[in-house]
């Protein structure tokens, strides 16, 4: 909602500049949003006199003048032709910085000298076209800045208004808001008519077939109209809220929504069949032209305003085109009507249709300021256009709209404020408000609120008002007494912190990624459509098809991260994300599931590039080794990794499921190829998913630890020559199955393949660590021990020791 | 003997002297004081001395081999000193070098915020609350008193599954689900992932939110002042300004938005805060009777506010990020300034 502070102190008398104006309204729930000063910076544009004007020696169209700005003579050249010798203008100075940052400068213009600019009202902004300059009325003081000769300076107000105050989408109702507040009285606008001597109702008829969508009917009639531009006043106004003037009834119409809030419609009367009004539903299907020329097709849903014969508007949205003012219009029905707001909504929903008027009436309009309305424009009509306003005004208005009146607990307010108002004061608050309210013998009040405040139905409504008209400010900070309750957070809250945790001490940053996918998604992967993950659900109303459906795996993010990354030179990557996905319900008309995904990505280097780093690149055990710390620092153990080549978006050889028994908890691998290569990366990526739902029942919060031993350590090598085929966790659970307490730890620390290693195997090494709780081992007690693990691997494994 | 002794005395002390390093002192200890050195030698000579004469010299030995090894041992002492300083010299590094490390990861800065936001409200007695991304329209709407048809529902852009699903467009639907599930006194905070279909400088279409509900027995608007002014404090610093205005959300009333002095320019004006000198950071109210209708809850009995905020905003503010679209580009040159 624009508004202007000069307009508004037409309608209350205050006394605060522009910005404190502003923080009132702010405070009072009105925000300001912008404030613009009308002229301000143009004090170097001024009112000046032509004093003489010929023709310029070098150029047809342009003229030498010299022109007076009071205190001296200068030479300006101009190419407007409108003016005379004698005439007053608008002279931007040297200095002067016009709008769209134009600034002025002594210039030559085809050899002659220009000591300034004569303007035109586009220029300064005043206009969207102009024919020439602009030439003001004589006698204006002489050098003085013509936005003050003119009266122009002001300040514009936007304000954004929360969809309740609807009563506030006017200038008055605005004005209404600082009367209240400072305690003034508002000086509504003229509305006295001078009617003439036909009746109206022998004129024109008004017949509301559906009472329910358009409870209020009201139409004046105007004859002798003279459909003309509106004068100066008019336009400067509509202008300084950012509306173009169209003539002087259109205008008026505007004029008084703008300054009442009331949406009002003026029909060319002798286009109207049979002189008359009928309200009712549209037929289905039934076709409408409104003033846009656009050809709208109604349901049964949408309020039409008829004629004897066809629709003439949309009731509340738009006029239609059959019906308008045109320049040969002479007699003119104002309609001042009042439509039920979810209706009007949902014609101009449906129609796409947003208009001032719909805005108004959606939000609820003031069923009571009807008449106010329709007079004050009809006394403006007859005034500008030269009409007679006839005699009476046809207001078919079946059931009177009565608000009710509203029972106020002053010490419910108060409780619930958080203050101590009296309830004298409460009483004088709503007052201000144009409640009418009576204090009852228990102690309440009975407030019964104006009926624009559409807002205001129940006691909170009225305790709102209170709070907000006495001041949030004055509300005083206070800490609330509440009883304590333990309520940690959940083991499933805490281990989403434990898990980023864990994965920022790796190294690895988090990313987040939409939740909506393109459709493709799963395909890129390579998954096929019988996989759950490629029944996606889809939006309705998708901004584009790149984000049309809910992922229902953080992959496709995932790789896309890494390749926009390592467009941008960041070849080295170690990222995550822990997010939901959303999979359809198993069963029809149940919410979908959106569990929690971990998953993560390793390319490039090791370790980042260093005088000391190595450089070199991380490969499969580098996610794994991911996962294996986290496991363990969620303490869950027995973990298996099985080669099954889980993913269709994994390299089959370099990658596994991650089994917690028999239950996989997720999977890490080498991207695929061809998946690698659907993505636009390069360089191969490592990948893990864990389900962090199955983590977080998996983790267990017991741990028992033992005490370290006191006795010192034998390591025994061994070196074997094994098949390729042989998983290197077997020759650990080799190991293992000797079951001996002295054996502490079992580690591979070294692999061979190459010379001297035949085709097929290779070799490994594995270091066993004895150590006993009672005592020193001898090297015999060892050697027994050991043997028997070399035997074991000979005869189990078949491999060779070295 | 006695010259002979004196002039021992005097080759021993300069050579000890004259000798560089620990070796060579150890050299001279054994040329003179050895069992085959010098004043051993001298000392076989004892017996042909006159027997009166005998202790006389004999002491003078003791005291040349005294002062001998006093001056030895002084000088091992220094010698050692000085190999001691030279090996640390030549041991010397280039401290300026960056150090051997692991490189941390980062935290994404909305989970940084949300973590932070979710710790000052357990501080004060909050719990953390869920809900589902994908909602039903009841939940996210008329649950909270936007019935159909309403101009309220224009605020939020909202992107639908179905008729009945929808993506909430606020976590304020966890409050309903809270308080069909508990009875009061609730005290939660619900952080989430919302969404609205709108895109662009300053909207995602996908962003973050966190509610935040106290309902009780004579909670009042004060006290929603009190607990935010702690909030915003504890957040931006203890002397960030406050201030609560007047708003409309269809689910409190009274309503607010809540600005905090801009922590930008501290109030006096700058382009973030578009010269008001205030930021809007949070909407807040007293929950509307309507919900408390929806959820059996009775309004005469019990009383509450609730406040919701954006994630990407604080976060915005607090590292001072122009523009929302990083947040969701996850460029790691980005990411790893957190």
């Amino acid at each position: 909602m624009n508004v202007t502070y000069n307009w508004l102190k037409e309608f209350v008398d205050f006394d605060l500049s522009p910005e404190q104006l502003a923080d009132l309204l702010t405070m009072l729930g009105l925000e300001v949003e912008g404030m613009e000063k009308l002229g301000a910076g143009m004090d170097d544009v001024v009112v000046a006199l032509v004093e003489e004007k010929r023709q310029h020696p070098n150029a047809d169209k342009l003229s030498l003048c010299r022109v007076n700005n009071g205190s001296e003579v200068l030479d300006v050249v101009c190419g407007a032709q409108n003016f005379k010798a004698g005439d007053t203008v608008v002279l931007a100075q040297i200095g002067a910085v016009l709008p769209g940052d134009f600034k002025i400068k002594r210039s030559k213009i085809r050899g002659e000298e220009s000591c300034g600019m004569l303007c035109s009202e586009k220029e300064l902004g005043l206009a969207e076209e102009s024919a020439g300059i602009m030439v003001l009325p004589s006698g204006l003081p002489l050098g003085r800045p013509v936005f003050d000769a003119l009266g122009l300076k002001d300040t514009l107000f936007e304000i954004g208004l929360t969809p309740n105050r609807s009563d506030c989408l006017s200038a008055v109702g605005i004005a209404r808001e600082i009367a209240a507040k400072l305690g003034k009285t508002i000086k509504y606008p003229d509305t006295t008519i001078k009617e003439g001597t036909d009746a109206a109702g022998s004129i024109i008829a008004v017949n509301i077939e559906d009472t329910e969508l358009c409870p209020r009917y009201a139409a004046r009639y105007i004859s002798g109209c003279k459909i003309a531009p509106s004068p100066e006043w008019l336009v400067k106004r509509l202008s300084a809220i950012g509306l173009r003037s169209i003539n002087n009834v259109v205008d008026v119409t505007n004029l008084v929504m703008m300054e009442l809030g009331y949406p009002l419609h003026a029909f060319d009367c002798d286009r109207l069949a049979g002189r008359r009004i009928v309200v009712r539903r549209a037929v289905e299907g039934e076709i409408f032209t409104s003033l846009d020329s656009q050809q709208r097709i109604l349901t049964a849903d949408d309020l039409v305003i008829c004629d004897a014969e066809r629709p003439v508007a949309l009731a509340g949205v738009m006029g239609g085109e059959n019906s308008e003012i045109s320049d040969t219009t002479t007699n003119i029905l104002l309609e001042s009507a009042w439509f039920k707001p979810a209706a009007i909504r949902k014609t101009s929903k449906r129609l796409g249709l947003h208009t001032e008027s719909s805005h108004r009436f959606e939000r609820g309009a003031d069923i009571g300021g009807v008449i106010r309305a329709i007079d004050r424009a009809a006394s403006l009509i007859a005034d500008l256009s030269g009409g007679c306003v006839a005699q009476g005004v046809l207001d078919v208005y079946p059931a009177p709209f009565a608000p009710e009146p509203i029972i106020l607990r002053p010490e419910r307010a108060n409780q619930l404020i958080g203050i101590q108002l009296p309830k004298d004061e409460i009483n004088n608050l709503l007052s201000r408000l144009e409640c009418h309210v009576i204090d009852l013998a228990d102690g309440s009040l009975q407030v019964t609120p104006p009926t624009y405040r559409v807002d205001i139905e129940r006691e909170i409504d009225l305790v709102e008002e209170i709070a907000r008209l006495n001041g949030f400010d004055k509300i005083p900070a206070t800490m609330p007494l509440a009883q304590v309750v333990s309520d940690r957070p959940s083991q499933h809250q805490r281990l989403q912190r434990s898990v980023r945790e864990i994965l920022v001490a790796q190294g690895m940053n988090e990313i987040i990624n939409f939740s909506f996918t393109a459709p493709n998604a799963a395909g890129k992967l390579l998954l096929p459509e019988d996989d759950p993950r490629s029944a996606s659900i889809r939006l309705a109303n998708p901004l584009i098809e790149e984000q049309s459906v809910m992922r229902t795996t953080l992959f496709p993010g995932l790789l896309e991260t890494v390749a926009r990354n390592v467009s941008f030179r960041s070849l080295d990557l170690k990222l995550f994300e822990m997010r939901r996905v959303y999979l359809p319900p198993k069963v029809d008309g149940e919410m979908p599931c959106e569990p929690i995904r971990v998953v993560g990505a390793i390319t490039g280097s090791r370790e980042r590039d260093g005088w000391c780093q190595t450089r070199a690149a991380a490969d499969f055990f580098d996610a794994k080794g991911q996962i294996e710390n986290l496991l363990d620092l969620l303490n869950i153990g027995g973990v298996k990794w099985v080669a099954d080549a889980p993913e269709p978006f994994y390299h089959p050889g370099k990658s596994c499921s991650i089994l917690a028994g028999k239950e996989r908890i997720g999977t890490v691998g080498e991207i695929h190829p061809t998946v690698q290569e659907n993505f636009g990366l390069e360089k191969p990526v490592y990948c893990f998913e864990l389900d962090f739902e199955k983590l977080v029942s998996l983790a267990r919060q017991k741990r028992t630890v033992s005490p370290p031993s006191r006795f010192p350590d034998i390591n025994r090598d061994v070196a074997m020559l094994a098949s390729d085929d042989l998983a290197a966790e077997k020759i650990i659970e080799c190991v293992r199955s000797v079951k001996a307490k002295e054996i502490e730890h079992v580690e591979i620390f070294d692999l061979y393949r190459g010379a001297g290693i035949p085709d097929g195997f290779r070799s490994i090494a594995v270091r066993v660590r004895y150590r006993s709780y009672e005592r020193t081992l001898t090297d015999e007690e060892i050697g027994v021990i050991h043997t028997k693990i070399l035997d074991s691997l000979v005869n189990k494994l078949k491999v060779s020791i070295r | 003997m006695r010259e002979q002794l004196e002039q021992l005395k005097r080759d021993a002390l300069q050579a000890i002297g004259e000798a560089t390093g620990e070796d060579g002192l150890q050299d001279i200890r054994v040329k003179f004081l050895g069992r085959k050195g010098q004043l051993t030698a001298l000392m076989k000579g004892l017996g042909g001395l006159a027997p009166d004469e005998r202790p006389v010299v004999g002491q003078l030995v003791n005291s040349v081999r005294d002062e001998i090894e006093t001056s030895l041992e002084a000088a091992l002492l220094s010698a050692r000193e000085q190999a001691t300083i030279e090996r640390l010299k030549s041991e010397r590094i280039d401290v300026t070098l960056p150090g051997r490390r692991d490189i941390c990861g980062t935290k994404h800065p909305i989970t940084l915020v949300t973590e932070e936001v979710c710790d000052i409200f357990a501080s004060l007695g909050f719990s953390v609350a869920e809900g589902p991304e994908i909602e039903h329209d009841w939940y996210n709407f008329e649950a909270l008193n936007f019935p159909p048809e309403h101009p309220a529902r224009d605020m939020q852009d909202t992107f639908f599954v179905d008729n009945n699903l929808l993506l909430r467009t606020h976590t304020s639907p966890v409050q309903i689900r809270t308080m069909l599930k508990q009875r009061p006194p609730v005290r939660i905070i619900a952080p989430g992932t919302v969404y609205r279909c709108d895109s662009d400088a300053t909207h995602s279409p996908m962003f973050h939110q966190i509610e935040g509900l106290m309902v009780d027995k004579g909670v009042t608007f004060g006290d929603l002042k009190g607990i935010l002014t702690i909030f915003t404090n504890q957040l931006f610093g203890q002397k960030t300004g406050v201030r609560l205005r007047p708003s409309f959300f269809p689910f409190t009333e009274p309503s607010a938005e809540v600005d905090i002095a801009c922590v930008i320019c501290n109030g006096k004006g700058c382009r973030v805060c578009k010269n008001s000198g205030w930021l809007e950071i949070l909407g807040a109210g007293m929950v509307d009777p309507e919900v408390y209708r929806h959820v059996n809850y009775d309004a005469e009995d019990i009383s509450g506010f609730a406040f919701g905020m954006g994630i990407e905003r604080i976060a915005m503010l607090k590292y001072g990020i122009g523009d929302m679209r990083l947040l969701f580009e996850n460029d790691v040159r980005f990411l790893r300034q957190f």
